[in-house]
This record gives C-alpha cells, sequence and structure tokens, in this order.
C-alpha cells in the first residue's frame, strides 16, 4: 500500500495558533522555538487528524483559542489529495470531515492517517501505573483495527453500566437477568479485547526485545501480557457479582489486565533505574512503530515531542536513526536546531515557531 | 446573576426537560418573555391539552387520544405479529414504508442502569402479558446502541422460554453510501452479518 502524508496543514483558533498554515515536507519537518510557543499544539492537531482526539487528559474546551468560538485542524492527505478536518466547539460534538462531508463520529477517522506519536508522557509506560500501560495498547490497537475500538467502546459503557448496577444492587434487589445481559456484553467484548490484545503483545515482544538489544546495554528486555483473571470471563462475572456488588466495582476483565515489563528479569516499573526505564520505553516505541509499520504496510507518520530533553544522546541518536531509516513522514520538536544532529538538520524542513505563528527557513 | 422570581421558577421548570441544559433553559425562558402573550397562552394550552388527553394505549403502550390506539384497533393489522420500539417516534419510521402490517410495542425506554432504568422502569412487564395471547413472531427493533443492543438480548431471554419466535432487526450498510464515508461501525456489522449469496 502507498504510504499516506500530510502536505498543507491549517490550523484555525487552534490552542494558541490563531491562523496557521504548515507546509509540511515528505520527510522529516523539525520544529523548532522556545519555550511555550505552539510546538506541541501543531503536533497535537496533527494527533487529532489522525485519531479524532486531543492528546491525552484534554478537554475540548480547552483547545478552542481563548475567547474564540470554535477551532478547526484541516490537511491534505498526499497522495489523493483527501482533505480531513475537524472542527471542535465547546458544547458541540466534535465533529470530523473527509472532503467536506462529515463522519458520523470522529473516531471514524482513524487508519486514514496512522500515526505514532512519542513525547516524554511515554515514560508512564514503563514507570506509570497500569493504566497508563492499558491506555497504550487501547490506542495502538484502535488505530490499527477499527473492530478494537467497537469492542472497547461497548466493553467500556458496559462497564459503567454493570458498575451502576452494582450500586444499585448495594440497596435494593437487582435480578440476576438484568446483570447477565450487561455480562454477557462484557464477556464478549472483554473476551475479543484479550485476543487481539494478546496477539498485538506477542508480536511487540519480540521486536522491543530485538530493538532493545540494539539499545546495547547488554541487557533483556521482555514484555508480556498478564491477565487479571483466567477462564471464560462470564463465568469469573458472575462468580464474583456478590463481591463486586460489596464493592461497588466489577473485580475482573480486561480493565484490570496489565503489561508485563521486565529488564534483566526483573519489573522495570518497580526496579528499573530511570536509565533502564528510558531505554525500555524508547525499545518499546520503536517496537510500536515496527508493528504499525507492518500493519499498514507503509510507515506511519512518526510525531516527536520534545524527545531531546529526556534522552541522553545515544539513545536520542538511535532513535533519530530508526525514526529517519524507516523513510515516513516525520515531525520533530526541539528548542534549539542543534540538537537534532547534523544529519536530520542536512536533510529536514525547518520551520520556527514564535508566540502561535510559523517561519519557514 | 439573580432573577426575578418568576422567571428563575421558568428556568427551573425549563431545565428539567431532556436535552436543556441551563444555558438553553436561560435562552428559552428570555424567548417565551419576548412572545405576545397570546402566543404564550397558546403554548402553554397546547402544553396542557396534549398532557390531559393523551394516553397510554391499553394494548400497545403508544400515546393514543383514545384507549387504543388506531394502529391496535385496525382490523387489519396482524396481531400476531409484534415490533418492539424503544420510543413512539420510533413507530412512525417504520409505519413510513407502509410495509409492516403487524402492531407493534413501545418500551418507552431501554435498559440503562446509569439513567436508574431497569426492566421496571420500561413496559416490559405489558408486553409479557400480551405474549399470552396468540402470538407468532415478536420483532425486536430497538435502537442499534449498546442500551438497544442490550434490551433486545433481556427481552429475547424472557421471550425465548415462552416458545414465541424472535428476531431483531439486522443493521448494515445505507443502502445506496460509499464504502469511503460509512462509519467504522456500521461497516463492521454489515461484515459481521453479511449474507450468502
Ligand atoms: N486554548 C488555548 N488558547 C490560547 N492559548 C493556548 C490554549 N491552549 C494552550 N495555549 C497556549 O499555548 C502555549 C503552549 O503551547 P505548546 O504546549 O505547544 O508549547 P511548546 O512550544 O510545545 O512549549 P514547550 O517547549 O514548553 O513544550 C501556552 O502558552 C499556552 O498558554
Ligand atoms: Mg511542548
Ligand atoms: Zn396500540
Amino acid at each position: 500500500m502507498e504510504g499516506v502524508r500530510v502536505g498543507e496543514i491549517r490550523y484555525h483558533d487552534f490552542r494558541n495558533l490563531a491562523v496557521v498554515e504548515l507546509n509540511a515536507g515528505p520527510g522529516v519537518n523539525l520544529i523548532v522555538g522556545p519555550n511555550a510557543q505552539g510546538k506541541t499544539n501543531l503536533l497535537e492537531g496533527l494527533h487529532l487528524l489522525s485519531t479524532g482526539r486531543l492528546l491525552r487528559g484534554s478537554r475540548e474546551a480547552q483547545a478552542v483559542r481563548h475567547d474564540q468560538p470554535r477551532a478547526a485542524v484541516e490537511a491534505a492527505l498526499q497522495p489523493h489529495g483527501t482533505t480531513v478536518r475537524v472542527n471542535i466547539e465547546p458544547g458541540v460534538r466534535k465533529r470530523a470531515l473527509i472532503n467536506g462531508l462529515g463522519l458520523p463520529r470522529a473516531a471514524d477517522l482513524i487508519g486514514r492517517l496512522p500515526s505514532v506519536s512519542f513525547s516524554s508522557q511515554d515514560l508512564a509506560v514503563v514507570s506509570g501505573e497500569p493504566a497508563d500501560r492499558r491506555h497504550l495498547l487501547d490506542t495502538e490497537l484502535s488505530q490499527v483495527y477499527p473492530a478494537y475500538l467497537n469492542h472497547f467502546s461497548v466493553y467500556k459503557r458496559a462497564l459503567e453500566q454493570r458498575n451502576a448496577l452494582l450500586r444499585r444492587a448495594q440497596e435494593s434487589h437487582v435480578e440476576d437477568e438484568a446483570f447477565e445481559v450487561w455480562e454477557e456484553q462484557l464477556a464478549h467484548h472483554g473476551a475479543a479485547m484479550r485476543v487481539q490484545r494478546q496477539e498485538w503483545v506477542d508480536g511487540l515482544a519480540d521486536l522491543a526485545t530485538e530493538r532493545h538489544a540494539a539499545l546495547g546495554d547488554g541487557e533483556v528486555l521482555s514484555v508480556s501480557y498478564r491477565a487479571a483473571d483466567q477462564g471464560e470471563l462470564s463465568q469469573s462475572l458472575a462468580s464474583n457479582r456478590g463481591h463486586d456488588i460489596h464493592r461497588g466495582s466489577t473485580s475482573v476483565g480486561p480493565h484490570r489486565d496489565d503489561l508485563d515489563i521486565q529488564v534483566a528479569g526483573a519489573e522495570a516499573r518497580h526496579f528499573g533505574s530511570q536509565g533502564q526505564q528510558r531505554t525500555a520505553v524508547v525499545a518499546i516505541k520503536l517496537a510500536v512503530l515496527a508493528l504499525a509499520e507492518r500493519a499498514f504496510g507503509f510507515p506511519p507518520m512518526l510525531l516527536l515531542d520534545d524527545i531531546f530533553s529526556d534522552l541522553d544522546d545515544r539513545r536520542r541518536s538511535h532513535l533519530m536513526d530508526v525514526a529517519f531509516e524507516a523513510g515516513g513522514q516525520v515531525f520533530v520538536t526541539c528548542t534549539e536546531a542543534e540538537q537534532a544532529g547534523a544529519k536530520l538538520l542536512g536533510s529536514a524542513k525547518i520551520f520556527r515557531v514564535k508566540c502561535g505563528r510559523l517561519e519557514e527557513k | 446573576m439573580q432573577f426575578a422570581r418568576p422567571l428563575a421558577d421558568l428556568i427551573a421548570q425549563l431545565e428539567r426537560l431532556p436535552g436543556v441544559g441551563p444555558k438553553s433553559a436561560q435562552r428559552l425562558a428570555f424567548h417565551i418573555l419576548r412572545t405576545p402573550e397570546d402566543d404564550v397562552r397558546r403554548l402553554a394550552e397546547a402544553l396542557r391539552h396534549a398532557r390531559e388527553s393523551l394516553r397510554l394505549c391499553t394494548e400497545c403502550q403508544n400515546v393514543s387520544e383514545t384507549a387504543t390506539c388506531p394502529i391496535c384497533a385496525d382490523p387489519t393489522r396482524h396481531r400476531r405479529e409484534i415490533c418492539v420500539v424503544g420510543e413512539p417516534r420510533d413507530i412512525a419510521s417504520i409505519e413510513r414504508l407502509n410495509e409492516f402490517k403487524g402492531v407493534y410495542h413501545v418500551l418507552h425506554g431501554l435498559l440503562n442502569p446509569l439513567d436508574g432504568v431497569g426492566p421496571d422502569q420500561i413496559k416490559v412487564r405489558e408486553l409479557l402479558v400480551r405474549l399470552e395471547g396468540q402470538v407468532d413472531e415478536v420483532i425486536l427493533a430497538t435502537n442499534p446502541t449498546i442500551e438497544g443492543d442490550t434490551t433486545a438480548l433481556y427481552l429475547a431471554k424472557l421471550i425465548k422460554p415462552v416458545g414465541v419466535k424472535v428476531t431483531r432487526l439486522a443493521h448494515g450498510m445505507p443502502v445506496g453510501g460509499e464504502l469511503d464515508y460509512a462509519d467504522n461501525a456500521t461497516l463492521l456489522s454489515a461484515l459481521e452479518y453479511r449474507r450468502e449469496m
């Protein structure tokens, strides 16, 4: 399959970007500027077009430039010239459009402009909570397999419904059938999620171990999927019902699963040094990139935000080399162009950002 | 801001309506204040009249001016075929087709524990009572949402043991739709429920 790239990108009242046009190059695009000028915002706009979502933890109203009614990001996709656009307006549902035609949901954008992001927040994949690791699984799988996103969103909603029923059952009698139907939904979609997660992690694990070896610390990285419960999910749900009513939430299912990440035989989250954790994250993200490339048949757009301040020279240049050799479109932010290294600087298209405005160099 | 008491009361009442938030409630209230008194009186009268003269059909639970609604009273409709819908407005969509010759049953909601809606809050018991008569098929036409699907699942569980055939509306690609613009959920369900040719 032919690779998809973005050509011209327009931002309109998106965060601090009033009216910005960025004419992206097909290779490496370097976005340079001091702190708080809009570098991350530029990448977030691309992330939005790719996934239909803002970066983690942001509410939609926050993405609209202060004192403006609405925001939009739009890009022309190459090679076919399709335009993708997302409109954000507080109080109105976020809307995604393709060639001017609205899609039923913003998530339906997924898969048209695949991307992999890497920022300092990703350190949480190794050092953070189980929820951070599930977040990686859910976002990456959703991007590659719309069926996964479907299972995931139904599962999430059914989980909220069962939890509401559990709390109701603390006060008054709830018949078994009322629980059973929600549990059937959870079991069906949850089992499908686990199969897809397991398969994806199996593929990821080998690649991550390889990438980690190439980073050359001489230690072995192992990644595996850890399910919180075994056996048929429908049975676990039914047999835990009493216990769950007592605690008011659902104790079994894929929303309790985790990734087991070990470096040199010890759990990296608890026992890894900062250096070990960073190397593990870089290896895992490179593996994610390779998996996505395999699934799409071309290298996805790579969004590297502010990775220079977090990584030492060796890891940084390794990451840049791999990103560069993948041959896809790359967006990199940094505060000083020199940080990118001579190799990148030679071929990159450079943009300077100041106060939400752009100068191409 | 403090509003005069009658205005505050009006806003509070409007806010209780579904889909009306504090802001729209205020907008509606101010609109009503600027509306000629006669028009407001007509609106109030229409509200009161609708509420007082309409009731639920004793058979299908659809809103009706008469004890039995026109569809249930129509002798040409097949009473052995019941199409179950979530809301009265869903009947209009199916009736527009002039295809379905059976009768309906309106649940007035879908199972939704988050909103405090369980089987007792919707017209499930009334449906089961109807199945004690002669019924050949129950068509579950609740919306293809999670709540709609789960409600259908629940009804199927109750109805199957009674020995009545239960079917569910298929959901798939809109006819004439283009693949490129179809949403993924629709496409996925079309793929899952594909038929042999
Ligand atoms: N809705 C908004 N309206 C106006 N400005 C906003 C909005 N949201 C964020 N900003 C501003 O955008 C700026 C931050 O932009 P961004 O995060 O892209 O900076 P950056 O260039 O990546 O900086 P750093 O190098 O520190 O990461 C801040 O000054 C912030 O106040
Ligand atoms: Mg930044
Ligand atoms: Zn009737």
